[in-house]
């Protein structure tokens, strides 16, 4: 009797121990490991370099996807012209468009202001424009619904928590922020399953997308090495590591390779 | 001179001491007799009980055998016995000769075996040594040389002396691998020679097994031989403490021992060890009838051993008693007052039960307990007196209600937790610590979704808890619109001089408390109008009260139910304009409570926000404040779903129902004195009143009673004899005359006056009026005191162990609950629902005649296999099956009573559902098996077969058509799909009358031929090479029946009479 006493007493405690166990291994830890020795010194601008360039397609163009928005008279109406998939577009200097070009590495801990301007990425002819942007942690995005249909404006983002909203015509505008980098996220709408866009969500102001002539810049960087990393959501990715001394202004190219290319 | 020495006395005496030593040695010897009295017969009753048993039990058996024997020579000498007899020697026969082949070839196998068994030790001894040494040698040459030895060794060679078939011995030398191998075919052949004797006896064994089946299936009691053995272990009996060990359930694997119950010590006949189930001890068998001290029968009900088996009950947890007292009767019965548990009385024995089955409220074996509480719950007992699991409806509410509130909290915790664990993530160093809080955030997001789906639940539970909540007399606050007025103060008076049979108790009331009583609940009453009704035709009325199925509840005069009032009386009483509307709708509510404001809503309430005055199941909510309100009466009577024109009829009829003429009541102008009402209003708190009704300003009130849920355990001190204390100790009774069983100091004697007349314990006090005991007369019978008693003594809290409690899970639990919802709405009255009790109706003269037989209401022995669950849940729903269509039964339309519609709330219905299934052991959620759909063939054949004039199923089965189905007596083939389970289907199909005794359907449609059931009667054409099983495929049929196949099939058939001719009104 009293032995099954004690073993009932010390598997309680057991019980209790791993039960408690349990629970610490319940809330995340937060690892409070010493901050890397932060370079935080503000930048002073009269130092100020800045990198610049060209995003280089090579091969031959693919051809562009037309968009058929039958499924959406609203849309198809608000369309004089043909619409094409935004994936691949190649200017006609053969560069390349909607590449995310940034500063991968190189800034240490400093840390930038938000801007308070918002970025603004709008729904119009069932099309987001812009398709690819770039803004900065917990800076607000602005989210508009220019056509007369229902949309459902819908990151997908892996480190940022997911939404999903729903925004008929005329819907007041939305307002996203998204507290963590993450290069990028993709943002979709479920309804109209042809509408893509891309926003890259950064730490540092130190990004461009290239347009219409393939070239980007980046400036007010601060004397140092970096590694600056060129984005294409059909491409992937590839980075070049510059140095760049006071006032310096360096010119540097991307090459991505399309099919049939060398 | 010196004085001479002063002479001492003699120190040797010769005074005698014998006397006293004498008398010392005689007393104790006296006393060593008596101690060894004492030891061995004294304080050892049951040493005689024993030894009188013996000699009982003896010549019990030895008359026994005889008759036994004589019955089993009877049975050998039958037809059929000789014939297995025969069957089972020429089995025997046939196998002779190869038996004695086998045998012997078995013998010499045997001796063969013996001989290499002796041998092959020392063989392999030889042989596995030297290999030992092989394997331990060291270098390739001593290997090389060991393993010659090895192989030289195996040669052998190992001589044996083997005995032959024709008995010589033969010399033979074996090598080793041959002396294997022959060791291992011999014993191979060994096992087949055994198994082939098995078989060879496999037939005759089955005789034989047949022969020893057909004694016993045909001999009641046990066999002579059996009681032979009996005998002789009956002459081996030993004179000694028979005891049982009640073990509890094992912790880590021991049990302790809880009780220890010596009662088969007197009580010889209950040790099944001595005597086995089969035989069974009375009194008259064992010639001492009518003895008083003759503890010697058998259990009277094994049934009851069979689930509670003493070897593992005990009999003190049932009986009560002192299970470990062996010096004296009283001892042992515990009828002292150190023992706090007494054997309870032979009448209430059935207390035993309500220890361990609290819970439920029918018990098979308990009757009298059974009744007890039924008629505890029927008279409403638990108005005053709580007791545990009775009408408890308004505490779960209270208990649900405080759920939701603990569950919202939980809610609003997690909801800022879960922000905070985002914010935590959001600014987390890395992204993997971010994912942690993130998913965090995430499962408490998940946890709040179940916390919104239980609070949805919870909130369902506690609408359908407002709905649940009865009350067991009527609503008070529309008693001006009921009543007339002059009635009263007559009925406070002595409800059962008015009307003997009413579940209202008499108050013992003054004639000033009667005015105020009356005058505030007048003056307290509501004043709505209802709207007028005209006359209806009591003479249909009549006809509709008697075969819509009223009398299931209602009785007028000594014909119908007694579960609600007796109607004898009502037109003296009541007011045509609300019997109309209350037997209309009687759920329809004047005017709804609000449970939150705690008063009734007027139209005033509902104008004022600009709301029509509708209120009802969809519009069930407070308009002030949103709180749920309660919408309708607190009456457990149904709604039958009947026209006005009907509900006008039936009120005219009833109002007729009339012994004096009620203008003779006196005139009672006191009830508008609002003097009278202030004193009025405390009084109905002061008696309980709200207990039982529904009365303005106390729909909240407690109860006034001491709790009953443990009283039989109350200590009897607490128990308020008050000045018959002395009386019951001396045995004598209030009114003065001797009490049969003695003295009454106890519990049951407690109850038992008390029951029969509560002022009892009044007796001789001097006390203030409001100090009286204030429990009313509840005029019972013997039989209804004895039920009460037995359920009080037996609630207690046990102490029994805790394992012994019946608190079952799963079906069991099913059916426990399922009982208290039947008898809460009285299912009994119309449906049978176990096999050995009649429905109420079914015992009403107008049933007895066979044309009214068949419009019972159909029987729910067994409905679990029957129904769907899913459309049971359906069906008790809306028992019209229709929306639009209420004025009928959903399935038999051709039924005069009607099942009404009972408001259940889901979880009543849940309950119910669940009780049926559990009863037929029937899972949930139910799974239907997949019906084979027909082939073309099939169907043509299957047509053929319900058109067949042999089997006329649409003459009795309803088809649709209206003049038809007005005369049918049997619900719609369409209906049998989603209605009915195949299985059962099929055996009803083949034999109803074993399902339902007394059905209309006939057994014998189909025979059994080979494996198959065939269609009785002569089958179609087509039906020659069809190999399937007819009655198979007419299920098959009936579960793929369209309304399309039912107007082919009835275009087919021969005009359907349809005349009326079984029309049970004519034949009245």
């Amino acid at each position: 009797m009293k032995r099954t006493h004690i073993l009932t007493i010390v598997l309680l405690a057991l019980l209790a121990v791993v039960a408690a166990c349990k629970k610490e291994a319940e809330t995340p830890k937060v690892e409070e490991g010493p901050a890397p020795a932060a370079t935080t010194a503000a930048i002073d601008p009269a130092t100020a370099a800045t990198v610049s360039g060209k995003v280089v397609f090579k091969g031959t163009p693919p051809r562009r996807n037309r968009i058929r928005m039958d499924a959406e008279p609203n849309c198809v109406a608000l369309h004089k012209e043909p619409v094409y998939a935004e994936e691949v577009v190649v200017n006609d200097n053969s560069t390349l468009r909607y590449v995310f070009v940034y500063v991968k590495e190189g800034l240490g801990d400093r840390s930038f202001p938000t801007p308070a301007q918002p970025a603004v990425l709008d729904q119009k002819g069932c099309v987001y424009m812009p398709h690819v942007a770039g803004i900065m942690v917990n800076q607000e995005l602005h989210i508009l619904n220019s056509d007369p249909t229902t949309h459902n404006i819908h990151p997908v983002p892996v480190n940022n928590r997911e939404r999903n909203v729903s925004m008929p015509p005329g819907a007041e505008k939305l307002v996203f922020t998204f507290p963590r980098e993450e290069v990028l996220i993709p943002v979709k709408c479920n309804v109209h399953p042809w509408m893509k866009s891309y926003i890259g969500v950064l730490r540092h102001p130190f990004f461009a997308v290239t347009g219409t002539d393939g070239s980007f810049t980046l400036q007010g960087l601060p004397p140092g090495e970096y590694v600056i990393e060129a984005w294409h959501e059909k491409y992937g990715t590839t980075e070049q590591k510059v140095t760049l001394a006071a006032k310096e202004t360096k010119t540097i190219e991307f090459s991505f390779t399309g099919a049939g290319g060398d | 001179m010196p004085n001479p020495p002063p002479v001492e006395p003699d120190p040797i005496t010769s005074k005698s001491l014998s006397g006293p030593v004498l008398v010392s040695s005689l007393l104790l010897i006296v006393s060593l007799v008596w101690a060894l009295y004492d030891e061995f017969y004294g304080l050892r009753p049951w040493k005689n009980y024993q030894s009188r048993f013996r000699a009982l039990y003896s010549s019990y058996l030895q008359k026994l055998r005889g008759q036994q024997a004589e019955e089993e020579e009877k049975i050998r000498a039958s037809e059929g016995y000789k014939k297995l007899e025969e069957q089972w020697r020429a089995a025997r026969e046939a196998i002779a000769p190869r038996e004695s082949e086998i045998r012997a070839e078995q013998n010499l196998t045997e001796r063969q075996l013996a001989v290499l068994t002796d041998l092959l030790p020392t063989a392999r001894g030889l042989v596995t040594s030297l290999i030992y040494k092989l394997e331990t040698a060291e270098g390739a040459s001593a290997k090389a040389k060991l393993q010659r030895e090895v192989e030289e060794a195996k040669k052998g060679p190992f001589r044996a002396r083997v005995p032959q078939k024709d008995d010589t011995l033969k010399d033979v030398n074996f090598t080793y691998d041959e002396l294997i191998s022959e060791y291992n075919r011999l014993r191979e052949r060994k096992a087949a020679l055994a198994s082939q004797i098995s078989e060879l006896y496999a037939r005759a064994n089955r005789v034989q097994k047949q022969l020893d089946e057909y004694l016993s299936e045909r001999l009641a009691g046990p066999r002579a031989s059996d009681v032979e053995r009996l005998q002789s272990s009956a002459k081996r009996f030993n004179v000694e403490i028979r005891q049982i060990h009640v073990l509890s359930t094992p912790t880590f694997g021991v049990p302790e021992t809880v009780l220890v119950d010596r009662c088969q010590s007197c009580h010889i006949g209950m040790d099944a060890n001595l005597v086995p189930p089969t035989v069974t001890l009375t009194k008259a068998a064992l010639g001492v009838d009518g003895s008083t001290d003759a503890p010697f029968t058998t259990h009277p009900n094994p049934d009851l051993l069979k689930i509670h088996d003493p070897k593992r009950f005990g009999c003190s947890p049932c009986h009560g008693g002192n299970g470990r007292a062996t010096t004296s009767v009283v001892k042992g019965h515990g009828r002292h007052k150190y023992w706090l548990w007494p054997l309870f009385y032979r009448e209430n024995f059935d207390a035993g039960c309500q220890q361990c089955h609290a819970r439920d409220l029918v018990l098979e074996h308990a009757p009298t307990l059974t009744a007890g509480k039924e008629l505890f719950r029927l008279r409403g007992c638990m108005g005053c007196h709580r007791f545990q699991g009775f009408d408890d409806e308004d505490e779960q509410l209270r208990a649900v209600q405080q759920e939701i509130l603990q569950q919202e909290k939980i809610r609003r915790e997690n909801e800022l937790e879960i922000a905070r664990s985002n914010e935590k993530g959001d600014a987390a160093a890395t992204n993997e610590e971010a994912q942690r809080w993130y998913r965090r955030a995430q499962r408490l997001q998940a946890d709040n979704n179940r916390i919104d789906a239980s609070l949805e639940q919870l909130e369902r539970r506690s609408q359908g808890l407002l709905r649940e909540w009865k009350k067991i007399g009527p609503n008070l606050k529309e008693v001006r619109l009921k009543l007339r007025k002059e009635w009263i103060p007559v009925w406070l008076e002595n409800p059962h001089t008015w009307r003997p049979t009413t579940k209202m108790p008499r108050f013992r009331l003054d004639r000033d408390e009667i005015e105020a009583l009356s005058a505030f609940l007048w003056q307290s009453g509501i004043r709505e109008r209802i709207p007028q009704q005209p006359r209806g035709n009591p003479v249909r009325g009549k006809e509709l009260f008697e075969t819509r199925g009223c009398m299931g509840c209602h009785a007028v005069g000594e014909t119908g139910g007694t579960f609600a009032a007796n109607l004898s009386r009502l037109g003296e009483k009541a007011n045509y304009d609300y019997i109309v509307r209350w037997i209309h709708n009687p759920r329809e509510r004047t005017l709804p409570y609000c449970p939150y404001e705690k008063r009734d809503l007027t139209a005033e309430d509902y104008r004022k926000k600009g709301l029509p005055f509708v209120f009802g199941p969809e519009n069930s909510r407070c308009p002030n404040d949103g709180h749920e309100l309660q919408i309708q009466q607190m009456t457990v009577m149904p709604n039958l779903r009947l026209t006005w024109e009907e509900a006008r009829d039936i009120a005219s009829y009833l109002m007729t129902l009339r012994q004096e003429n009620p203008d003779s009541y006196p005139a009672a102008p006191f009830m508008n004195d609002p003097k009278l009402k202030e004193r009025g209003r405390f009084l109905v708190r002061h008696y309980g009143c709200a207990g039982c009704h529904e009365i303005a300003g106390y729909e909240e009130e407690g109860r006034i009673g001491t709790e009953l849920t443990n009283e039989g355990s109350k200590p009897i001190e607490r128990l308020d004899f008050a000045l018959l204390t002395e009386k019951a100790k001396r045995g004598i009774l209030p009114d003065g005359s001797q009490s049969p069983r003695g003295k009454w100091y106890d519990h049951k004697g407690f109850f038992e006056n008390k029951l029969g007349n509560p002022a009892t314990y009044d007796q001789g006090k001097v006390k203030e009026p409001l100090e009286r005991l204030r429990m009313p007369t509840p005029n019972l019978r013997p039989d209804e005191i004895k039920g009460l008693t037995t359920m009080l003594l037996g609630s207690m809290d046990p102490t029994i162990p805790e394992q012994f409690r019946y608190r079952p899970s799963g079906p069991q639990k099913d059916i426990q609950d399922g009982w208290w919802i039947v008898a809460k709405y009285n299912c009994v009255g119309c449906h049978q629902l176990r096999a050995t009790e009649p429905s109420v109706l079914m015992t009403l003269p107008r049933y007895q005649d066979p044309d009214w037989k068949e419009q019972l209401p159909p029987p729910l022995v067994g409905a679990g296999a029957r129904l769907n669950p899913d459309w049971m849940q359906q069906f008790l729903e809306n028992p019209a099956l229709s929306e639009s269509q209420l004025d009928r039964n959903g399935v038999r339309t051709y039924l005069r009573a009607r099942m009404p519609t009972f408001n259940f709330s889901p979880d009543e219905i849940r309950k119910l559902v669940r009780f049926f299934q559990a009863l037929s052991s029937q899972p949930l959620p139910y799974v239907p098996p997949k019906v084979e759909p027909l082939t073309e063939r099939e169907r043509i054949l299957a047509r053929q077969l319900f058109t067949h004039p042999a089997a006329p199923c649409l003459k009795c089965h309803m088809t649709g058509e209206p003049a038809h189905d007005r005369t049918a007596t049997a619900p719609n083939f369409l209906t049998a799909r989603e209605r009915l389970k195949p299985a059962w289907t099929e055996r009803w199909l083949l034999d109803p009358g074993r399902i339902q005794p007394g059905t209309g359907m006939p057994t014998g449609l189909f025979r059994r031929e080979g494996d198959r059931w065939i269609f009785s009667g002569p089958t179609p054409a087509g039906f020659r090479d069809y190999r399937g099983d007819h009655s198979d495929l007419l299920v098959r049929y009936m579960f793929t029946f369209t309304p399309e196949e039912q107007r082919l099939l009835l275009g087919r058939m021969p005009a359907s009479p349809g005349s009326g001719s079984g029309e049970p009104q004519g034949k009245k």
